[in-house]
């Protein structure tokens, strides 16, 4: 029997799967929105409630969200956090972002999306606790090249 | 314990869809709700079958799946793996008397993400099985080439399951392909993994099944004719290949279990229809055999014989089977309810020609079969 | 209703930074001891249900396959379930319907992570589509939104949040000091905490689970097995389970419906009309200090918006009314997909009289709960020593 000789290893591994993930109908409908600067959310019919990002159905009363609603670009921080740390795919110069979720007004919820809070210097974290607070007022601003995607809004501004 | 009565089933097409996943599934499941007349919050609990990053790209696939399930704040849990599972967890709460209703979904955009093959070999494990390739294909091509060798089981007898299953699925609306083939064109079709050749191979589909099931008092207020769960059995084998006899698969425990729960003596002849888990053709013959339909080793002959053809005395997928139609993670639950339908006398264009009393469905994933499930069903 | 059900026997592993064992003997180490526990051999199982979080956080798909013989399932049914975070909880859930609806008599429920081997907040923004959530951060991100949002919708000072916060932190580190297999075992002031660094502010290091690897394994049983084989059972009281929808600004975190609507169904199961006096231990699923203050209010141990005063006061600490998380909680031990079912076990033990140096002197009710998903999913398990 040969002996041990060596502590217990590790190998590394590494694995890549791409996808193609179809966005569908009413996403797609909602991106077309973004690229002419405008934030669409679909109603419920029976419960009455705006939800954005659109739905396909509401997922409480489960009927199809056929009508759609152009809502506010401005709204209400309802919860916000200060992101200053990395992972595997997340590198030092993409931090700090400031996520947050944003009560449009008009809009049955939140917006469902991690939105991003800018426009300022987010490095100092002293004048970020001074300016974003929540309930504090934002607005979305547009970036001039869109495409379609989440990325069009280029960051919510707050509204002092 | 209560007995278990299957209320309605509902199913998507195989083939690529531009919907979303959330658009996708909610469809079937607001289908089952409709036919029964139900509202979603009317239903006691959800189980929900679908599958992580890998085969989904998304990790814990029920965050998003929840909602198109329509599970929001009810009771509810999600397998992972094989949606037979999901089945027999649905059974559960309503035979120990706490739930009246179950609406149990399995769930997959096949055409979403990457071959089969590539997302198969995370399976393996990092340091032996992976780095010489083992995945399911190459892994099924070993269990063929044992299988011809050993039973003397030849290539056109394997061949001639692809050509009975496309052509039964020539008559079901939801199989994903629909082209009539001839043993010869099996036969020449591209070895892809010797002796495997590319026919012979299940595609990736797309696939939402959702199934309302209930308990025997509902089930009979809901629908003139539930189909009752009477059986199932399931069982594990281990992991490494190397270990097993590839051709003595968990799946003689399992059938064996379900049997004996259903009260089975003689599958053969008290089954009148079985839906198996075949994503290579060789394999629906190496099944058929563990499922006690023919003697081990005699697969050939039985698909010879022209028992199991879908006019035969006891038809094997005459829905076509995964061969036509292989949402991985959902794909057993679709042999649930083509199992269902036909008990019903509702498949349509590929409903038997006789009287249905008893079903079985079976379904398997992992390597060469590493786990085994089977549900019988009775009228 | 269903036979009752009980726990005869619970496993679990050192918790920690296993990197001498591969992933299969980790959970062979929980399985194994939680056989020796109940006194029974694999043989006497029926069937086995697993479950972890997705695979890519040790990169290995279905990794039941893998685990088949360290799980003992080879030649039995096997169920995996899986729902986020919540899984621990969730895999008991299957084996208590297993049970009771006659089908299986003995279940070993395994779970486990081996968090050093992946990398957890990078699989955990996979749960997130790619088209609409997309954004940076991971669960202390998700959390810290939690928590502000609670603080912001009862106007809590952040000053005395803190403060509470803070004993949280205390209490959970001085558990795992007096429990054997957590992984974090420190003495903490309440100043060390409310002074680590941030993480996510207003989290910060101390406020914050580690990464672990672990195993934890847990043997249920029918009514009439359990008498036979095991002297002091650990009966099933009561469940419950809820989820709400994907999107994260659907439904109030502050108010978190799927933790008050699952914990009622399980305390209506358990016939419990007042969870802070009849409970006598809670492991509660607590990730994030902060997080289990809002946690407390909404399984309905103290009144909304009033959790600060409450921990404060030291309700929920050592000695307290209901004490929390005595085995040091989620804060001293994440294997992630286990650390829901080492709630469940942490119970059991409590209620059996067998929790070693973190016994609760005479505790007769446990609860024991996890939470998982986009701030998605809530579920409960209650304990109790009398059938």
């Amino acid at each position: 029997m040969a002996e041990q000789k060596e502590k217990p290893r590790k190998v590394a591994s590494m694995g890549m799967v791409p996808y193609e993930m179809a966005l569908g109908p009413t996403w797609t409908r909602f991106f077309e929105g973004f690229k002419e600067k405008r934030i669409l959310g679909t109603k419920c019919n029976k419960c009455g409630r705006v939800l954005v990002p659109a739905r396909p159905f509401c997922p409480r009363c489960f009927e199809p969200m056929e009508e759609w609603v152009e809502v506010a670009q401005e709204g209400t921080i309802v919860t916000w956090s200060y992101v200053n740390y990395t992972y595997f795919g997340v590198t030092p110069d993409m931090i700090p972002v400031i996520g947050a979720t944003i009560k449009l007004d008009g809009v049955d919820c939140g917006t469902g999306m991690w939105t991003q809070i800018g426009g300022f210097d987010i490095k100092d974290f002293e004048l970020v606790t001074k300016k974003v607070k929540v309930g504090a007022r934002v607005k979305a601003v547009w970036r001039r090249k869109r495409q379609g995607n989440f990325r069009d809004i280029d960051y919510w501004k707050i509204i002092e | 314990m209560q007995k278990v009565g299957i209320v309605e089933v509902a199913q998507s097409a195989g083939t690529e869809s531009p919907l979303s996943l959330m658009e996708f599934t909610y469809k079937p499941v607001k289908e089952v709700l409709d036919k029964v007349g139900m509202k979603r919050d009317e239903v006691d609990m959800y189980i929900l079958a679908s599958t992580d990053v890998f085969h989904s790209g998304m990790s814990c696939a029920n965050a998003f799946d929840w909602d198109a399930s329509g599970a929001f704040m009810k009771p509810a849990s999600r397998e992972e793996g094989d949606a037979i599972t999901s089945f027999v967890y649905g059974c559960m709460p309503i035979m120990e008397g706490k739930c009246d209703t179950v609406l149990v979904v399995g769930l997959i955009k096949g055409s979403e993400n990457a071959e089969n093959d590539t997302l198969t070999s995370f399976v393996a494990d990092p340091f032996y099985s992976r780095p010489v390739g083992i995945q399911e294909t190459t892994a099924a091509a070993m269990q063929m080439r044992l299988y011809l060798q050993r039973y003397g089981i030849t290539e056109e007898q394997c061949a001639k399951v692809v050509v009975k299953n496309l052509s039964n699925a020539l008559f079901n609306p939801y199989a994903h392909i629909k082209k009539r083939v001839s043993v010869d064109d099996v036969l020449n079709s591209e070895r892809i993994c010797d002796p495997l050749k590319a026919l012979e191979c299940a595609p990736k589909s797309e696939g939402v099944c959702a199934m309302l099931l209930a308990s025997e008092e509902k089930a009979k207020k809901l629908t003139d004719k539930p189909v009752w769960f009477k059986g199932w059995g399931s069982s594990m084998d281990t992991f490494y290949l190397g270990d097993r006899d590839l051709l003595d698969t968990q799946l003689k425990t399992a059938a064996a279990s379900a049997y004996k729960m259903a009260g089975i003596s003689n599958p053969r002849k008290e089954i009148d229809i079985a839906e198996t888990c075949e994503p290579y053709a060789f394999q629906e013959l190496l099944w058929c055999e563990e499922l006690g339909f023919c003697a081990q080793g005699q697969g050939g002959k039985l698909i010879d014989s022209g028992v199991t053809q879908i006019t035969g005395e006891l038809p094997v997928n005459p829905s076509g089977g995964v061969l036509a139609m292989n949402p991985y993670v959902a794909r057993g639950l679709y042999r649930v309810a083509e199992a269902v339908l036909q008990i019903k006398g509702k498949a349509g264009e590929h409903q038997l020609d006789k009287k249905v009393n008893t079903a079985l469905a079976h379904s398997t994933y992992g390597f060469c079969g590493q786990w085994q499930g089977v549900v019988i069903l009775g009228s | 209703m269903g036979r009752a059900v009980a726990v005869i026997g619970t496993g679990q592993t050192k918790h920690g930074r296993r990197d001498d064992l591969s992933y299969p003997d980790l959970v062979r180490e929980a399985v194994k001891k939680a056989f020796e526990d109940a006194g029974i051999t694999p043989k006497d199982v029926d069937g086995v249900v697993y479950g972890s979080m997705p695979s890519m956080m040790e990169g290995v798909a279905y990794n039941h396959f893998y685990f088949a013989d360290a799980l003992r399932t080879v030649g039995k049914p096997l169920f995996r379930t899986e729902t986020c975070g919540s899984t621990g909880q969730s895999v008991a859930h299957t084996a208590i319907h297993w049970v009771a609806s006659g089908m299986a008599d003995i279940v070993l429920v395994v779970a486990s992570e081996k968090e050093h081997e992946g990398d957890a907040q990078a699989t955990m923004m996979t749960i997130l589509e790619p088209f609409l959530m997309v954004t940076i951060g991971g669960a202390p991100v998700a959390f810290s939104l939690q928590s502000r949002e609670w603080m912001g919708y009862y106007h809590i000072d952040e000053d005395k949040a803190r403060e509470a916060a803070s004993i949280v932190s205390v209490d959970s580190h001085d558990g795992g000091l007096n429990n054997p297999l957590a992984h974090i075992r420190v003495k903490l002031t309440k100043e060390d905490v409310s002074k680590a660094p941030i993480i996510t502010y207003p989290v910060r290091l101390y406020d914050v689970c580690p990464v672990s690897d672990g195993a934890c394994a847990v043997i249920f049983a029918s009514e009439e097995k359990a008498k036979k084989i095991c002297k002091k059972p650990a009966w099933v009281k009561g469940i419950g389970f809820r989820g709400e929808e994907y999107f994260i600004g659907d439904s109030s975190k502050a108010v978190w419906q799927s933790t008050i609507e699952a914990s009622k169904e399980a305390y209506k199961e358990a016939g419990i009309t007042n969870p802070l006096k009849e409970l006598d231990v809670a492991e509660v699923y607590n990730p994030f200090s902060y997080q289990e203050l809002m946690f407390l209010e909404c399984l309905g141990l103290c009144p909304p918006g009033e959790a600060p005063d409450y921990v404060i006061k030291g309700t929920f600490s050592p000695g307290g009314e209901l004490p929390c998380d005595p085995s040091g909680g989620v804060l001293c031990c994440n294997p992630i997909g286990a650390a829901g079912l080492i709630r469940v076990a942490e119970a059991a033990l409590q209620v059996t009289g067998k929790a070693g140096e973190h016994q609760v002197e005479g505790a007769k009710l446990a609860l024991s709960h996890a939470m998982g998903g986009a701030m998605q999913f809530n579920g409960i398990t209650i304990l109790g020593s009398e059938l």
